[in-house]
């Protein structure tokens, strides 16, 4: 089923390593996400594919053929980069046909495709246009039209939207996804912001210092994080010491953690079956409209609430005490060695 | 990291390519540069019969003549510093902050002052200021005394007035780029107008009227032609060393090379003090607020007018000079009351090869100083190695060089086998590409670099092979930056005197030259009017330059 798959990735710089044996496999049609901090190695990875730069050990194969053995003009890989990479002397269809001339189409099919693949990205009236002229989103959406346009074996984006404001960001995320999966191209798409990779993607794989934490759906990525790096890189995470709340000292488990809104307000009612309630001490209260955040001090631990659809007139003042509760269901538990520790065991 | 490096190690074309590239530019430095410096070297410590020899570096400290020759050096170029210091900050201050009626005029006019012919200036202010000059008779006729502009003053008035643009173009460009809001903040902080310019703004302009100020130093110690006709008994190193290669009697190369090579040594050591002054403060601002224009009144804005076209007017006062004095009536050298165009009838009749062998020789330099800069500039640009990291350092030495080292370098080198070329026309191309390679390489490195590695990955990711990207995407990228360059190279190398000066016998002669062999011989309307047409050949070759290239005239530096 693996359409493309990458075979025990090292990339090494002098003394440092980039990739340190990186092996995932992406199958036909998939939107998958490299998720990870800066200097994580994903960049290197996804140039490593589209043949920018050469890995010092391991294999690519793309649809059954070696991948590391064609140049990177060859490979017939569509990127997007950061920066959009928009050739500034040449008119918004010119960037578009750029490639589509490379092999030869005949001008009459590239009038066509061209046109088709800029009422894709909704820049049809401007195909006259020099680039110089246009917004970031707008040439963003060029960089896309013009690798989309070639139909490439498999689509790689860098960073896309990290050069947009906040509302383009989220408009051209959906528009990605959308344009994906119309055409039904398999994709890699680098990102170090934990909510674009969930939104986006089939599959996520999380990296840090170049190795592979885990690959899994969002749901999993989120519901089910396999060391303490993913739990706290994608979302927040209260980490709880092994006996405090009184939580069973279990072996294994060096520590419990919860998300924010896994807290609740406890106020007056009786913990549930399973339930563990506490008092802390607002430190912060910030009302945000469709939630609250609250940071409370409760037994030597710094924890983050956030409370959904908060009632209009809640308003905590800060310094008083609060009682909150947690289900132990919810909770996750890593080993010394940041791995997850089983929930069946630990609830 | 590039697309141009990433498939070198399979299609095994391109290293070869970029690797020849860097072979040949070391040929080429080793040849022209290395080895005549190299001789410069050796032959300043030899005698006439060819004997090991400390006598010039000894008599470079124990004869007045010489010793006077370095410590006058020293004093114009400081004192031609401080001038263009004045004259440029005061200019750059005015037009970058206050509103000066015909700005544009007045840009102009500072461009003209850069691209005057060598001598001309000198001569002009002759014209005017010299023993019979008009305004110094004038003014004796009124009973007033002016004594003639001849000694060091004269020399550091028309360096002043020569050499400020340097100054005023790169402060006023920094100027410009300060952040309003640094201002208005240091102002919002409690610091009066006099405290704000001296700890805000003038540490933000620091390395632009540092870096200015060096070009005027350099250009001031190393300029032959002013000192030559205006010093009358002043002598600096370069007029001495020029002197000590012409004079008919008694040739000394020894020595010639020996106070070229103090030349250069001073040119290096004023390049690292203003590196090491500058080294931490460079600023970068992603600027959003450009200072505001003000308006001044009454007498504070007649007063910021008059500077302003004084000082414009004064460094364009040579090329307006000659351009007057070229249609004047002359007959033979002598001019007569009324205008004709008797002069330049002359320069068609007579003066064709000149004007022709000028723009020949830097037709051929500059094709040279494009192709050869470009490559090396992007060999530069994108390999970081050590090996090219060392190029762009060689490359400094030709920056600093005075013209007359290169010819008197020259001559040491191929004036004897297993290259001769002394007397040819190529020498006098080479002398000329030599210099002026170091700012093509920097220019066309720095245009690389804005196209930046992403535009060329992504026509490779598109199907284009590396050299295909690269001629696609890349050249039509930095192009006009290059013959932007080239237009400018072109200015540099049909102005070039001193070099050509060393290098020239009759059949190579140029119109530099000419001019300056026509101010001795007192034919000052074939001079004008040959400086008239240089003028008229830069002019448009700058037009040109900064139509391709936006209106820059920091470009011209």
């Amino acid at each position: 089923m693996a359409y493309l798959n990458v075979e025990g990735a090292i990339k090494r710089y002098g003394a440092t390593t980039a990739l340190n044996g990186v092996s995932f496999t992406v199958a036909k049609g998939e939107f998958f996400t490299l998720l990870g901090p800066s200097g994580c190695g994903k960049t290197t990875l996804l140039r490593s594919i589209a043949g920018f730069s050469q890995l010092s050990a391991g294999n690519v194969e793309l649809d059954g053929t070696d991948l590391l053995t064609v140049p990177p003009h060859r490979r017939d890989i569509g990127m997007v980069f950061q920066d959009y990479a928009i050739f500034p002397h040449l008119t918004v269809a010119e960037n578009v046909a750029f490639g589509l001339k490379a092999r030869k189409v005949a001008a009459s099919e590239i009038r066509d495709r061209v046109a088709e693949a800029l009422a894709t990205v909704r820049l049809s009236a401007l195909s006259e246009r020099l680039p110089a002229a246009l917004s970031g989103g707008q040439q963003q959406r060029i960089g896309i039209a013009r690798a989309m346009v070639v139909k490439p074996r498999l689509l790689l984006m860098d960073e896309p939207l990290s050069n947009l404001d906040a509302k383009l960001r989220l408009d051209l995320r959906d528009e990605i996804r959308d344009i994906q999966r119309t055409i039904g191209i398999a994709a890699i798409y680098v990102t170090h912001d934990q909510e674009e990779a969930l939104a986006i993607s089939d599959r996520i794989c999380v990296m840090d210092g170049g190795s592979i934490e885990q690959i899994g759906t969002p749901q999993q990525i989120y519901g089910q994080p396999a060391t303490r790096f993913v739990a706290s890189f994608v979302g927040t995470m209260n980490l709880l010491s092994p006996a405090a709340f009184g939580l069973p000292d279990m072996l294994g488990v060096a520590q419990w953690a919860l998300r924010p809104e896994r807290l609740r307000l406890a106020e007056g009612g009786a913990g549930e079956h399973g339930a563990s309630d506490f008092t802390g001490l607002v430190e912060h209260f910030t009302y945000l409209g469709r939630e609250a955040h609250l940071t409370v001090q409760a037994q030597g631990h710094r924890l983050v609430a956030q409370i959904a659809a908060p009632p209009a007139d809640l308003a905590i003042e800060t310094g008083r005490e609060i009682r909150l509760g947690f289900d132990r269901a919810d909770l996750h538990a890593f080993d010394a060695a940041g791995r997850r520790v089983r929930m069946e065991r630990a609830a | 990291m590039s697309a141009v490096a990433a498939p070198a190690g399979r299609s095994g074309w391109h290293p070869d390519f970029w690797t020849l590239v860097a072979v040949g530019a070391w040929a080429i430095l080793i040849v022209l540069l290395l080895v005549p410096l190299g001789l410069v070297l050796v032959s300043s410590f030899r005698d006439e019969s060819g004997q090991l020899t400390f006598a010039n570096w000894q008599r470079l400290f124990t004869s007045a003549r010489y010793f006077n020759a370095l410590v006058n050096t020293l004093i114009v170029g400081f004192g031609g510093l401080a001038g263009a210091l004045l004259l440029g900050s005061v200019m750059a201050f005015c037009m970058a902050r206050i509103r000066i009626a015909g700005g544009r005029f007045v840009s102009m006019m500072a461009i003209l002052a850069l691209v005057s012919p060598p001598f001309i200036g000198a001569y002009s202010w002759i014209v005017l200021f010299g023993s019979g000059g008009i305004v110094r008779q004038t003014l004796m006729g009124w009973g007033i005394f002016m004594p003639p502009i001849y000694g060091v003053w004269g020399i550091l008035i028309v360096f002043a007035f020569k050499f400020y643009p340097y100054v005023y173009l790169l402060t006023s460009g920094a100027l410009v780029n300060i952040n309003r809001s640094l201002e208005e903040a240091a102002e919002n902080l409690g610091l009066t107008p006099f405290q704000r310019v001296i700890k805000i703004s003038f540490p933000l302009v620091l390395p632009a009227l540092s870096a200015g100020g060096l070009l005027a130093l350099i250009h001031a110690i190393a300029d032959f032609g002013t000192p030559r006709l205006l010093g009358r008994g002043f002598n600096v190193l370069a007029t001495e060393a020029y002197t000590a290669y012409s004079a008919e009697i008694g040739s000394n190369l020894g020595m010639a090379t020996t106070l070229s090579l103090v030349l250069i040594l001073m040119s290096m050591v004023f390049v690292f003090i203003q590196r090491y002054m500058s080294r931490r403060n460079v600023y970068h601002s992603n600027l959003i607020n450009r200072p505001d224009k003000i308006q001044l009144r009454g007498f504070a804005n007649v007063a910021a007018h008059a500077a302003v076209y004084f000082i414009a007017l004064g460094g364009a006062m040579p090329a307006i000079i000659a351009a007057i004095y070229s249609v004047r009536k002359t007959n033979g050298p002598v001019f007569q009351p009324g205008f004709g165009l008797e002069s330049y009838s002359r320069i068609i009749a007579t003066l064709g090869d000149v004007v022709r062998n000028s723009l020949v020789f830097s037709g051929v330099s500059v094709l040279l100083i494009v192709v050869v800069g470009t490559l090396i500039g992007c060999l530069v640009a994108r390999r970081n190695s050590a090996q090219s990291s060392l190029l762009d350092a060689t490359l400094m030495v030709p920056y600093v060089m005075p013209g007359i080292v290169i010819g008197v370098a020259f001559i040491a080198a191929f004036n004897t086998p297993p290259l001769v070329m002394t007397g040819t026309a190529a020498i006098i191309i080479l002398s000329v590409f030599i210099r002026r390679l170091p700012y093509a390489v920097r220019s066309s490195a720095a245009a690389l670099r804005q196209v930046g590695p992403s535009m060329e990955e992504a026509a490779v990711s598109l199907g284009y092979s590396p050299v295909h990207a690269f001629i696609k995407v890349t050249i039509p990228l930095i192009l006009p930056g290059i013959v932007a360059g080239a237009m400018l190279s072109f200015v540099t190398a049909i102005n070039e005197l001193s070099s050509s000066l060393v290098l020239y016998v009759g059949g190579t002669i140029t119109m530099p030259v000419k001019i300056y062999i026509a101010i001795n011989d007192g034919d000052y309307g074939t001079a004008a009017s040959l400086s008239t047409i240089l003028l008229v050949l830069s002019g448009s070759a700058i037009y040109l330059a900064f139509r391709l290239l936006g209106r820059d005239e920091r470009a011209l530096l």
